[in-house]
């Protein structure tokens, strides 16, 4: 950091995460409410809290700055709430409805449910517009572009008031020269208006896939270069070095240019920094196998890193929306501090979806709400402290915890209020467990080799819980934890996408050439638009993947590689790399079937300077930071322990408190169940590990089924 | 009964496992598949049984699959008692021990813990060929099931843990695209091996007894759950007809009909139909228990999981040995998931619909689709596929709103995946020029029936055949509450053959050779609608016409609704008020 300070800014939906970094390694968390209609306000109030805190003038902050970067929402807020630009489609005729008929499927778990609406259509039907034209599989043109069709639809458009523009065809991946012409002419006759072109937002084969990211890009472009003109601008007046540069969902950086023509990026930036930050953290002990756990108010979010490259997905549906482009594969659940606990109409006990939020939050806010949730019950359990959450500033209710659980749980089931909390407790770990293997036994991997990482406020007190159920043995938690996204972004490089469909058995010099030259040509685009910002080429990297299957297959499987000349014998590696990971997913593989390749795809990233470490000065034994004691709840039987309180804050480096035990820090709470260990280390990470006495997840599970 | 009752924790813990069970199953049938219409259209199912064997998760996948996996289970392990050991692996297709038809095909793997059997793990899935004389196994030209192709009785594929290699040969010599169907025993059997991983680890946990007395629990909350809905319905006989019609087979429109008896807080649905014909839409006993499972599932409306205490209080009459919805060897039978069965769906439907009125939707489209082969120059082999964007129809619309468009067929309700086109050109040497919603398709109601679509496609290079199956191309959808279209034929399906500037239309099953520069378009129905379509509000009618899903005419015809100026879409409101007055 040649720099004083950088500067991270995340958007949450409640709150405005800061993050100020110093040169010395002194990592600082400020907050400011989040002001969805006009996001930019939350920026200037946030810079004026970091100023009334620390005396820090915002022109002092942002022009001693050597990165000012903002992870934000406003593309997301856009697609929830359905708010994004009035959008044309332009399609192939007999094509237009791909994105209303999505492929005849309805969700799973609304089978027999008469109220559950179709998505909301982005563009409506009387906005998308088939246009004769038509290339087909081998790239051939079967039906040539009619311009005056084209011409007519922009007529129309304008007509209509339509602020943004999709383009996509069948097959404009092979041939683009229809959509490049489409495009031509709608920026003659529409000329200021956005534009998307499928085949050059996501060159990849499917056109659903392609046609729907693209709609979901125009949808969101106008709102985003919006966005970041604003932000660009009073950044500027602040005096910035550098433009500002924008978290992507994809995990990395990028000009605010580049989110405003590519807009399908931005849209679940937020938790996609976490497996940088769990890689960072796990450095100092050559850990690169991690799975980051952030439970907030009202959802909880999985991400997975392994042998140090984060799990992606591509061709998904988010928010309802089919969605190509390669993100950091986040896997939500509804479950978080406000997650209800509810019987469900079988009789079953249930915890969430159904959230109490912040308003009226858990019971124990004392703000009206009435139905117990996770919060009431850690706290009915003890592990939260009666006082208040975030420093004090929070008192909770305990009776009124209490008195929620009786009446919805405990009582209707005939079991004790303790059991119930400890039943709900159990439920929403369970719920999380199983989500939990959907990023890895589903992807794989087998959990119990991973190391667990908290993110998020609410997190702490399941940690160990779910490290307990899942086998793993070893979690860590940052004092950062409650901030870790944040913290993750400005540790993140600046990362592109370059993508191409190629259609190729792998065998033979000719398949071996244009695999090599269609890689060339990505990387050296890639390499001209980091070079523009002023990377060094020792500074910038690249990650290839490829889809591939067996000749006869339909689904591909992403195999992920570094950088290698591809002739001919090099082929036999890409298939090596191919076999494993089927066999790593499927249980088989078949080395003697023919393999192809279907897209492929090189993430080219420009790294970016880390600022220093936290440190912890040396502490002088955990006793010294005991606080009290509270009485809490470890097993179904309901049975109360004293339980050591420690105040994170005076713990020092090396400091080591054992289980049962919490360590309180500011904005989270950890719960160190019976049977795990916990050591603060030098850089502000507690180690959690579990000790040979830890009750093995069966044999916790067998005494509750007979408690 | 004295079993303990279970700890409300742990049952929910258990309910849990089973359902991320059942989900990593159809998971592993999904990705490892070859054929496309395992892999991109979902074809399959997945259900957990225990050892009585009763079973205890059904999948949320396709429901005309699932009913049927009840009584197969129970004829298959009937079949080999006293011979179930651990490593065994049952395969059948054979309707007439409780299959569906013998394209699905089925794979149960008894789960053995402590050397007692204590689960079945079982998925059925549509594979691309059976043998037979007809490509995809559809044969309009069948009169018996054994020119459909090859019936399947339980065997053992794996007899202790030993793969009886001699049978599986046996089994894909008579089958076509060889390489695909090993793909997808492979998927079968990876799926009941991952859901038998699963259950063990399971009972590894909580131990076997407890995992049981949860199992047992769960079965028992939802007959519980069932029974005090029927409850809710007054005592009384109901009856619902619905009329197959005749899809050019020449033995007239046969009515289906379902009695349904309320006493209490239980149920008997008795099925009455026809006498089988010489045709291949005749339905065995076991997949007829799919089509009044749907039926009755559409009234209940209720969430998942879903298990088999739902159906104890139900007990069932699927009419004399020998009718259409009762089959017996050797009625041919190959379209009985579609045709009979989303008629005898619609039935049940209608008898429920006279029993709890305010429970009631409307019918969804009948399938009505094609299977296509013929010759791949690309790679020089044969080709053959069911076409499963040839099939999606409209969605009934329901008390609360329209129905979903291009969501059904009613036998699969939003199961279904239909592939997408470029993955499908790619992996067949042909043109889909059309793919696309149909105006005026969704059926009039105060709330609109989901639109159909129409595929239309042209061969590549070479000649296709296009096998047609299915029906709903004379009758629509039937609406609820009070419902009616008036403009008919585009609410219906049918077949447009295009050769030479000429088209033809075809409303009944055929085999048809479609060569290149010709077309073939089949469109699909809509679903029905629900209540009186003069009372949809008049701006809901506009907007529909501004989105091309109602025409001019369909306003005028089907909502009473007189848009005076095409281009503004200004609505004359006198004569649309006299229209809806009349």
């Amino acid at each position: 950091m040649k720099h004083q300070y950088r500067l991270g800014i995340d958007a949450g939906g409640t709150f405005t995460d800061f993050i100020l970094a110093d040169r010395k390694g002194e990592l600082r968390i400020f907050k400011a409410l989040s002001t969805p209609q006009d996001p930019t306000q939350a920026i200037r109030n946030g810079l004026a809290v970091i100023e009334e805190e620390t005396g820090i003038a915002p022109r002092e902050l942002v022009s001693n700055a050597d990165l000012c970067i903002n992870g934000t929402t406003v593309g997301l807020n856009a697609l929830i709430t359905h708010t994004g630009a009035k959008t044309g489609l332009i399609a192939t005729k007999g094509h237009e409805d791909s994105i209303e008929i999505r492929l005849g499927h309805k969700e799973d778990g609304y089978r027999y449910d008469p109220d559950y609406p179709p998505a909301t259509m982005l563009v409506p039907r009387y906005l998308r517009r088939g246009i004769s034209e038509r290339v087909i599989s081998t790239g051939a043109v079967h039906t040539p572009l009619d311009e005056d069709e084209l011409r007519e639809a922009c007529r129309h458009f304008l007509r209509e008031g339509v602020q943004s523009v999709a383009i996509s065809f069948v097959w404009s991946v092979l041939h683009p020269d229809h959509e490049l012409r489409a495009a031509q002419i709608v920026r003659e006759m529409m000329p200021g208006v956005p534009l998307t072109v499928g085949s050059q937002l996501y060159p990849q084969l499917r056109e659903y896939t392609r046609t729907s990211t693209a709609v979901v890009n125009a949808y969101l472009a106008p709102i985003l270069s919006r966005y970041v003109q604003a932000v660009d601008g009073y950044f500027q007046s602040l005096g910035a070095r550098q433009p500002v540069r924008y978290f992507q969902s994809n995990g990395g950086l990028a000009l605010g240019s580049v989110v405003s023509d590519r807009s399908v990026y931005a849209i679940n930036s937020g938790p996609a920094s976490a497996p940088r930050a769990a890689l960072y953290l796990g450095e100092p002990y050559g850990l690169k196998d991690i799975i980051t756990v952030d439970m907030g108010g009202t959802s909880f979010d999985i991400t997975l890193t392994r042998d140090g490259q984060a799990n992606v997905s591509k061709n998904i549906d988010f928010l309802r929306y089919r969605i190509g482009i390669p993100m950091i594969q986040v896997e939500t659940l509804g479950a978080g501090g406000g997650s209800i606990g509810w019987i469900d109409s079988m009789g079953l006990m249930q915890m969430g979806p159904q959230s109490a939020g912040s308003e009226p939050g858990p019971a124990c806010y004392g703000k009206g709400g009435e139905m117990p949730t996770t919060t009431d019950a850690n706290l009915v359990l003890g592990y939260l402290n009666p006082q208040g959450l975030v420093g004090g500033r929070l008192p909770l209710g305990v009776e009124k915890a209490r008195e929620a659980i009786r009446k919805h749980l405990a009582e209707p089931l005939g079991i004790s209020v303790e059991t119930a909390a400890y039943g709900m407790f159990t439920i929403v770990n369970n719920n999380m467990v199983n989500a939990i293997r959907r990023v890895s036994v589903e992807r794989g991997y087998d959990p119990r080799d991973f190391v667990l990482n908290c993110a998020g406020g609410a997190t702490g007190a399941h940690i160990t819980a779910l490290a307990r159920e899942m086998g793993i043995g070893k979690v860590l938690v940052s004092k950062l934890a409650s901030g870790l996204c944040a913290f993750g972004q400005i540790i993140s490089d600046v990362k592109y996408n370059y993508m191409a469909p190629i259609a190729a058995r792998l065998e033979g010099a000719e398949a071996a050439k244009r695999l090599d030259q269609t890689f060339a040509r990505l990387e050296d685009r890639g390499r001209a638009e980091l070079m523009a910002d002023d990377f060094a080429p020792e500074r910038i990297g690249i990650r290839r993947s490829l889809d591939m299957r067996y000749v006869g297959q339909v689904h591909e499987c992403t195999v992920s590689v570094d950088p290698f000349p591809i002739d001919e014998a090099a082929l036999d590696r890409l298939k090596a790399a191919f076999h494993a990971r089927h066999e790593e997913l499927y249980t088989y593989a078949e080395p003697h079937s023919p393999v192809e390749v279907v897209n492929v795809e090189s993430a080219v990233s420009g790294a970016v300077e880390r600022p220093a470490r936290m440190r912890i000065a040396q502490g002088a034994g955990a006793h010294a930071a005991l606080s009290g004691t509270r009485e809490m709840i470890f097993d179904a039987s309901g049975r109360k322990h004293e339980t050591p309180v420690y105040d994170g804050a005076k713990l020092g480096a090396g400091d080591v408190v054992t289980g049962p035990a919490v360590i309180q820090e500011v904005t989270t709470t950890i719960v160190i169940e019976p049977g795990w260990v916990a050591e603060l280390d030098g850089n502000g990470v507690y180690v959690v590990t579990a000790t040979s006495g830890a009750a093995p997840a069966h044999k916790q599970a067998k005494a509750l089924a007979e408690a | 009964m004295t079993r303990p009752k279970p700890d409300p924790i742990t049952l929910s813990v258990v309910r849990g496992v089973l359902e991320t069970t059942q989900r990593e199953m159809t998971l592993t049938l999904e990705q490892t598949a070859r054929s496309s219409v395992f892999n991109l259209a979902h074809d399959y199912s997945t259900a957990l049984f225990n050892h009585t064997p009763e079973m205890i998760l059904q999948g949320q996948d396709i429901p005309i699959h699932l009913g049927s996996l009840i009584p197969a289970m129970k004829s298959v392990a009937q079949f080999f008692q006293g011979d179930i050991h651990e490593g065994d692996l049952i395969l059948h297709n054979d309707p007439a021990h409780g299959g569906s038809h013998i394209i699905d095909t089925c794979m149960y793997y008894p789960v053995f813990y402590q050397g007692e059997l204590v689960f079945w793990t079982v998925c059925k899935g549509h594979l691309t060929d059976i043998g037979g004389p007809v490509p995809a196994g559809y044969n309009p030209n069948a009169t018996e099931i054994y020119a459909e192709g090859l019936r399947i009785p339980p065997v053992k594929l794996w007899d202790r843990g030993r793969p009886r290699h001699d049978v599986m040969n046996l089994i894909l010599t008579n089958m076509r695209a060889r390489r695909d169907q090993e793909g997808d025993f492979n998927a079968l059997i990876g799926a009941c091996q991952v859901g038998a991983r699963n259950l063990v680890r399971l009972m590894d946990k909580y131990g076997k007894q407890v995992v049981q007395d949860c199992i047992a629990e769960l079965l028992d909350m939802a007959e519980a759950h069932m029974r005090k809905l029927i409850a809710q319905v007054p005592d009384g006989t109901y009856t619902g007809t619905a009329v197959l019609e005749d899809a050019g087979h020449g033995f007239g429109d046969m009515d289906i009909t379902a009695t349904v008896t309320i006493q209490g807080d239980g149920c008997h649905i008795a099925i009455s139909s026809p006498p089988q014909v010489p045709y291949f839409i005749n339905s065995y006993e076991g997949n007829s228990h799919s089509g009044v499972y749907l039926g009755l599932m559409m009234f209940a409306q209720l969430p998942p999981p879903y298990n088999e205490g739902l159906y104890r209080c139900v007990t069932t009459d699927m009419g004399p040995r020998g009718t259409l919805c009762n089959a017996k060897s050797p009625a041919p039978h190959m379209n009985c998931t579609t045709t009979p069965m989303e008629t005898l769906t619609d039935a049940v439907r209608l008898a429920f619909e006279q029993a709890a009125p305010a429970k009631v939707s409307a019918s969804w489209g009948h399938a009505n689709g094609c299977n296509i082969a013929g010759w791949d120059k690309r790679h020089d082999e044969e080709y053959v596929t069911m076409v499963l964007a040839s099939i999606i129809s409209g969605a009934g619309a329901t008390a609360s709103q329209d129905g979903w468009h291009a969501c059904g067929p009613e036998c699969c309700f939003g199961a279904l995946t239909s592939g997408d086109i470029e993955m499908l050109e790619h992996s067949y040497p042909i043109i889909i020029h059309r793919y696309s919603l149909m105006q005026d398709s969704g059926g009039a109601g105060q709330f609109r029936g989901g639109s159909g679509t129409c595929w239309e496609v042209e061969p590549l290079d070479s000649p296709m055949t296009l096998v047609t199956f299915g029906e709903g191309r004379r009758i629509p959808a039937m609406g609820a509450a009070g419902a009616k279209s008036t403009l008919i034929p585009p609410k219906v399906g049918r077949l447009e053959v295009t050769r030479n500037g000429q088209t033809q239309v075809i409303t009944e099953n055929v085999i048809e050779t479609i060569q290149p520069g010709e077309r073939a378009a089949n469109r699909n129905p809509g679903g029905g609608g629900y209540g009186n379509p003069y009372q949809r509000p008049v701006e809901k009618v506009v907007e529909d016409v501004r989105n091309g899903l109602v025409s001019l005419e369909g306003a005028r015809l089907d909502y009473g609704v007189v848009i005076a100026d095409a281009a503004t879409l200004a609505v004359d409101h006198a004569a649309t008020a006299r229209l809806r007055a009349a």
